[in-house]
């Protein structure tokens, strides 16, 4: 009987004027998104083997990382180059395009398409499931056959879940395939199973979507309702919530601004630098006096910035979209842990390089180590709380099935 | 006629579901941000003034003229508009080490926000049926068995319907102004409720051209449900896609060397290249003056010149010669390859602007990028006011370093033995770089042609549905 209905629903949906127009959108978004991004993409990788530190050169670079592809994070805050010195650690300039406009919308990466857009699309496909079968009057012939309410509710989920994710699972391959075949992209194994937890993850966020879709047609009569709820509950979820709730985070929790710590960093250089041609002190203990007070600076920022991301974290999971983004970007390495974890490193790289050279004046800062930085591996990253925006995605799925397989058994279908 | 047609329109939007959850959402949305962009923004001002206080204690005990550059760096004060729009001022600061990653995942949600993603929205929420659902109901039909003309319906369903849709956007960004006023310590001056209303304008007409663009959907449609797919497909290209996208296409079509590129051409010119034209200019000049003096052809240890030096004018004069040759043969060589390097950075400029332009004009297809630029450049908080506030760095820069030159100079004919540069000295009379906003006059004028486009974009919709509306089925 499940299938019966499975199968009704994907020809319907073949049939219509909706899904023609969602899978060309979707598909040309995605391909035109997969294009822009790789072009970025490889435009920063040119960037980094200019910058890229000769032997002996103090300077911490990361190259972009291939993911950022298909979900840009912070990979551009992570992929710039640090210049380490006695004074402590200067950001090259000259890494940012000198095109503001970049500055004013986020990037369409193939992450802002799943949350925006297809998100939207799912909604569409869920919106008119029960109230538009009961306007044309088919839900009664079809209860009039020896069909459980359960059945056909989950019938049509599957039947629309498979004609939307199908078309889209198959345009994501192929464009990930083609951006795949460019020798300057090539994913490493590690990587494409990352991004393979990315594509199950926005299955999951899509599943969301219509489910909540299909809770909110049994609870209206009509289908015109319906979708105007979902609109403005999808503007919530998806733009308002996340963004606001780094706002409140930012009421509760005291951190210090930006200008605020590089104002601190530049005095106490400045001021030991002044002592020191003044001839106060050895040349070792002004170096060490500025390293300590950096640090100290640094791990009281740090301390601070992760009660205040742990608290968005936590306002943010009201919307499993916040969730969703979270997970995504960090499991695609560039999320706000995996900056935080590659920040600490450039620190202790710097407090290295200063060792040696208090350790041996003279040499300089010729022989040491290059810098690299190795993401974090996948079980720490899921455990350390992407697993369990994965999990909340899936409750918040069976919840919404749950509740509108409730709602649909009461519904009344004259 | 007309009246009677407006007040149905009113009356059936203010009685129906969507103004209902709309006025809800956007009476909660729009002051609720507000709130919280206030205490931002009254962070921010203590935040500053703290920063000042510490500048002005470090000033008074380590002032000194090296290195001091660090120190005083002119920044952006906050401004009282920040408790409603944004703008670019919300930056990430990717230029520091410490940079706030937040925004960059979650961007900020203000005014601007608002009104260009949930507004845009709504309008299309409420426009998608105003034709093509009075059609199904049947009533469209009754409509012109009356003595109504087609133009008076369309007119007074858009006008009656925009009306309906203001109500509650101007409601809550009256409540929002109350929640900004009741706060101590923000002061609005004449030039913010200026810029107000000038953005207030903006938001009208954006959202005016976006119920004529749902009612002109509505028109070409026979049934709601395909009028609202297309609705939200032609929304989402124009208020989710077309912005995001332009950037990328203008560094496509219009491609600028990395600034990376073009510093390292500029090393190169400015280093190894200046390198080989010096020696290249001094053997040039030097045999010129071997023909001259014999003495420089000889190959000389340099104990030995100096012995020469000492004991023979002749010589002494020819490698002195010398001496300036060379010398007038390397300011030439730096000069020409300075020359050289400008341009390199000045071509790279030019593409940069030319790139930013062909980005903003390829953007402007999309009204959310013309409300945006519009009224971040009228609040001060756009790309308008970062020209402006770099110019205002350039000129405290040039008056500081003036004083920085004149307080050494004064100090020198003091003390002429003394290190100056790195002696710690009194300087509570220096320049203090103070940020004013552009005066609003400049803002407007320069916001005019971005308001003309928005009219203009709601006049070319309004007239497609007028025109559609006319040969429109009503059976």
């Amino acid at each position: 009987m499940i299938s019966a209905v499975i199968k009704k629903e994907i020809l319907s949906n073949l049939l219509s004027y909706k899904f023609y127009v969602v899978i060309l959108l979707t598909a040309v978004l995605v391909v035109t998104s997969f294009f822009v991004m790789a072009r970025d993409y490889k435009e920063r990788l040119a960037d980094y083997s200019l910058i890229r530190p000769k032997p002996g050169e103090p300077i911490a670079v990361n190259p972009p990382n291939p993911l950022s592809i298909f979900a840009k994070g912070l990979d551009e805050a992570m992929a710039r180059s640090f210049e380490v010195s006695i004074i402590g650690i200067h950001v090259r300039s000259g890494q940012k395009s000198g095109n503001a406009v970049f500055a004013f919308f986020p990037a369409p990466d193939f992450l802002y398409i799943v949350r925006v857009i297809l998100s939207l699309v799912a909604l569409l496909f869920g919106f008119d499931q029960v109230s538009r079968e009961k306007e044309a009057g088919t839900l009664r012939l079809m209860l009039a056959n020896p069909a459980s309410r359960g059945g056909i509710l989950a019938g049509k989920w599957l039947g629309n879940f498979l004609t939307l994710a199908i078309p889209f699972f198959l345009v994501t391959m192929l464009g990930t395939a083609v951006v795949n075949l460019d020798p300057a992209i090539r994913l490493s194994a590690d990587q494409a199973l990352r991004l393979g937890l990315i594509l199950i993850l926005t299955l999951f966020y899509i599943a969301f979507f219509l489910s909540l879709g299909i809770l909110v047609s049994t609870l209206t009569r009509r289908a015109s309702s319906s979708l105007v709820i979902l609109l403005f509950i999808w503007a919530l979820l998806v733009f308002i919530l996340p963004n606001l709730g780094t706002l409140i985070a930012r009421q509760a929790v005291e951190v210090p601004s930006v200008r605020a710590l590089s104002e601190k960093r530049s005095q106490i250089w400045t001021r030991e630098i002044l002592l020191l041609t003044r001839d106060v002190g050895d040349r070792a203990s002004h170096i060490k006096a500025i390293s300590a007070e950096n640090d100290a600076i640094e791990a009281d920022y740090r301390i601070r910035f992760d009660r205040l991301v742990e608290l968005a974290r936590t306002i943010n999971r009201i919307s499993p979209v916040a969730g969703f983004i979270y997970a995504a970007t960090e499991i695609a390495g560039t999320g706000v842990g995996e900056e935080g974890a590659f920040k600490n490193e450039v620190v202790r790289y710097k407090n290295s390089l200063l060792d040696r050279t208090l350790a041996s004046p003279d040499s300089g800062m010729a022989d040491h180590p290059a810098f690299r930085y190795t993401y974090r591996p996948l079980d720490r990253i899921l455990t350390g709380g992407a697993l369990f925006d994965a999990a909340w995605l899936i409750v918040f799925n069976i919840l919404f099935f749950a509740l509108s397989h409730t709602a649909f058994v009461r519904y009344d279908v004259r | 006629m007309m009246t009677t047609l407006v007040k149905k329109e009113i009356l059936a939007n203010i009685l129906s579901f969507r103004f209902v959850v709309s006025t809800l959402l956007l009476l909660i949305v729009i002051p609720a941000t507000t709130f919280i962009l206030t205490n931002d923004y009254l962070r921010r001002v203590d935040d500053a003034s703290l920063r000042r206080a510490e500048i002005e204690t470090y000033m008074r005990n380590y002032a000194h003229f090296n290195r001091i550059g660090g120190i005083l760096q002119p920044e952006e004060a906050p401004i009282p508009f920040h408790a409603l729009i944004r703008g670019l001022s919300a930056d990430a600061n990717l230029g520091e080490f410490d940079n706030d990653p937040l925004p960059v995942m979650f961007p900020l949600i203000d005014l601007v926000f608002i009104v260009t993603i949930v507004m845009s929205l709504t309008a299309l929420i409420f426009a998608y049926d105003a034709v093509s659902g009075e059609k199904e109901d049947g009533t469209l039909k009754l409509m012109l068995a009356n003595a109504l003309a087609r133009p008076g319906i369309i007119l007074a369903k858009i006008a009656g319907g925009g009306l309906t849709l203001l109500m509650p956007f101007l409601l809550s960004l009256v409540v929002s102004l109350l929640v900004i006023l009741i706060r101590p310590g923000i002061a609005w001056k004449g030039q913010d409720w200026g810029a107000l209303a000038m953005v207030t304008l903006g938001a009208v007409f954006y959202v005016m051209l976006f119920y004529s663009l749902g009612v002109f959907i509505s028109t070409r449609h026979q049934s709601s449900s395909s009028s609202i797919m297309t609705s939200l497909l032609v929304w989402v290209l124009l208020v989710l896609v077309i912005p995001n996208l332009s950037p990328y296409a203008a560094s496509f079509l219009a491609p600028t060397p990395s600034r990376i590129q073009v510093e390292r051409e500029a090393a190169r010119l400015g280093d190894t290249e200046r390198d080989k034209l010096g020696r290249k200019l001094q053997a040039e000049r030097l045999s010129g003056l071997v023909a001259r003096y014999p003495i420089l052809a000889e190959r000389l240890s340099e104990n030995e010149k100096k012995r020469l030096m000492e004991q023979d004018p002749a010589a002494r004069e020819a490698f002195a010669a010398a001496t300036k040759a060379s010398q007038e043969a390397w300011d030439e060589a730096n000069r020409i390859q300075s020359e050289k390097m400008a341009a390199v950075r000045r071509e790279a400029d030019l593409k940069e602007e030319a790139q930013t332009r062909l980005a903003r004009t390829i953007s402007l297809a999309s009204p959310l990028a013309v409300f945006t630029f519009t009224a971040t450049d009228l609040t001060s908080t756009g790309l308008r006011n970062q020209a402006h506030f770099s110019r205002l760095s350039r000129l405290w820069g040039e008056d500081f370093g003036n004083y920085v030159r004149k307080r050494v100079a004064e100090l020198q004919a003091k003390d002429p033995t003394a290190d100056w540069w790195n002696t710690a000295v009194d300087m509570s009379d220096r320049p203090r770089f103070e940020y004013r906003e552009e005066a609003l006059s400049g803002r407007v004028s320069a916001a005019l042609p971005g308001l003309g486009l928005l009219f203009g974009y709601g006049l070319i919709f309004f007239a497609l549905a007028y025109v559609s509306f006319l040969r429109y089925d009503p059976r």
